[in-house]
């Protein structure tokens, strides 16, 4: 039989925190951290709400020298990272049997656009370092660089699925037994103006409704919902064989028991029934789980119209209206590529903490017949988990989390 | 500008590629190699100098110079061609 994945460490930023203790302190507390977006390169007469980190704390193992020349995006990787790596004694496995997938493509939209901007007039002094920046490898370079992977690390892209496609490809690493160790990262993804400008222009971007008050503007499953809102994170699930974490005497946080990905077969980005329905179902099937063994879902709710209606009925057609539910995206926002893992790594915290957090800004519930974590925090010990992610261009995923114990 | 300028401004140029240097007393016979610079970085450092000269140099005649002293004197023959 293959191994089972299991999730032994994980580490994360976002802007209400960084480092996991931080982060779950804030997701208990339900404390967002909206605002219009100050970050260079991210308005051009625009006044665009998000979510950014407001400073990143770098550990000393982390050099100047590797620090000046990383990316924003890369930079939020060497942190989760190293929080993941430690906490999950990599440098006592062999190097050649540990891999990183990084989840997000076209990641380093912003700081590419200000290297244009500077260089519009005056090519020839392009920095040469541009050749490796401009792809998104670049995080993985850095990555394997600073704590000497040798196994195997590679892209994968899916849109705001990626996150949950780099915990599925890294799964499949290990299970393949190609490493003992696969770390999946959910990449920050560094929208600059233009971007925002295009998700505003499709009608994915909020908020027109609360432009001038950016706190009530992320209102995911909320009547007055009006899209999603961004907010810049990260986060690393360092994922292993239960055999291989108690070699190291580690205590997992959980067991990856199956996954589905199903395409709509569609480039828009609009959500489908028909999509999801399919992702959810072919994860339980692969768990072996009956629908209401599922005691807590995670969904992918950005607050769009349209996507956060189309995920509660895949939710009921699939006989899944008994679990509680809340949306982490009410308080970090939607970091796309990184959605999906940080949004992983929420679920995996609060299974731990055995309480769940509160939904910010959900007043009145389109649908009030699910059983939503509001405003308040609940008591309650997961034991089976769902996580879901959507992404343009039809992609839907969907994995099972049990408890370890 | 002097051969000294410019050899402060090399060494301005380094010390923001490798912050580890920022005590390192330059001189002449310093090779940006053996100060820790890989191929990428001497090539970053080449480039800000020529961006801070307003000078672009063709790539190959950067391989010629074995020091900074040297690296500095090429620099300056260009600006006084050019």
């Amino acid at each position: 039989m293959p191994p089972e994945p299991v999730v032994t460490a994980m580490g994360v930023i976002s802007a209400i925190g960084q480092g996991k203790a931080a982060f779950t302190k804030a997701l208990l507390e339900g404390e967002p951290a909206f605002g219009v977006m100050q970050r260079p390169g991210r308005q051009w007469e625009s006044a665009y709400i998000g979510a950014e980190i407001r400073e990143i704390m770098f550990p000393p193992e982390i050099a100047r020298q590797t620090l000046r020349a990383a990316s924003l995006s890369a930079q939020a990787a060497l942190v989760v990272m190293e929080e993941a790596w430690m906490e999950a004694r990599l440098s006592d496995v062999d190097p050649r049997r540990i891999g990183l997938i990084v989840g997000g493509s076209n990641i380093q939209q912003r700081e590419l656009m200000q290297i244009h901007e500077t260089y519009r007039h005056s090519s020839a002094f392009l920095r040469p370092t541009y050749a490796l920046s401009f792809m998104d490898s670049d995080v993985c370079g850095f990555c394997t660089a600073q704590f000497g992977i040798r196994g195997l690390a590679y892209t994968v892209g899916g849109a705001s699925a990626s996150g949950q496609l780099a915990i599925v490809q890294a799964a499949q690493a290990v299970i393949t037994n190609q490493v003992d160790v696969c770390i999946a990262l959910g990449a920050l993804m560094d929208l600059s103006h233009w971007e925002c400008r295009g998700l505003r222009a499709i009608g994915a971007m909020g908020s027109d409704r609360f432009r001038d008050e950016p706190t009530l503007a992320c209102r995911p499953f909320d009547r007055d919902h009006d899209g999603f809102i961004f907010g810049e994170s990260c986060g690393a699930v360092v994922i292993e064989s239960l055999e291989s974490s108690r070699s190291r005497g580690l205590e997992p946080y959980a067991a990856l028991r199956g996954w589905g990905i199903a395409m709509d077969g569609n480039r828009n980005p609009d959500p489908s029934l028909e999509g999801e329905t399919e992702a959810i179902q072919k994860a339980l099937g692969a768990a072996g789980w009956r629908p209401e063994q599922i005691d807590y879902v995670n969904p992918h709710g950005t607050g769009s119209i349209v996507g956060d209606e189309t995920e509660l009925k895949a939710l009921q057609a699939c006989g899944m209206t008994s679990a509680f539910l809340n949306a982490t995206k009410s308080l970090i926002g939607h970091g796309l590529s990184s959605a999906g893992a940080v949004e992983v790594i929420a679920t995996l915290l609060q299974m731990r903490a055995r309480r769940l957090h509160p939904t910010s800004n959900l007043e009145n519930p389109i649908d009030p017949t699910f059983k939503w974590v509001k405003n308040e925090p609940i008591d309650h010990a997961i034991r089976n988990a769902l996580t879901l992610s959507m992404g343009f261009g039809g992609i839907n995923t969907a994995l099972c989390w049990e408890r370890h114990h | 500008m002097t051969a000294i300028e410019l050899l402060d401004l090399i060494a301005r140029h380094t010390r923001e590629i490798l912050p580890g240097l920022d005590a390192h007393q330059f001189v002449a016979s310093d090779r940006l190699v053996d100060l820790g610079a890989n191929s990428v970085d001497r090539a970053e450092i080449a480039m800000l100098v020529q961006e801070s000269l307003g000078l672009s140099v063709p790539r190959v005649e950067l391989f010629g110079p074995r020091n900074v002293g040297e690296l500095a004197d090429l620099f300056l023959q260009k600006l006084d061609a050019a």
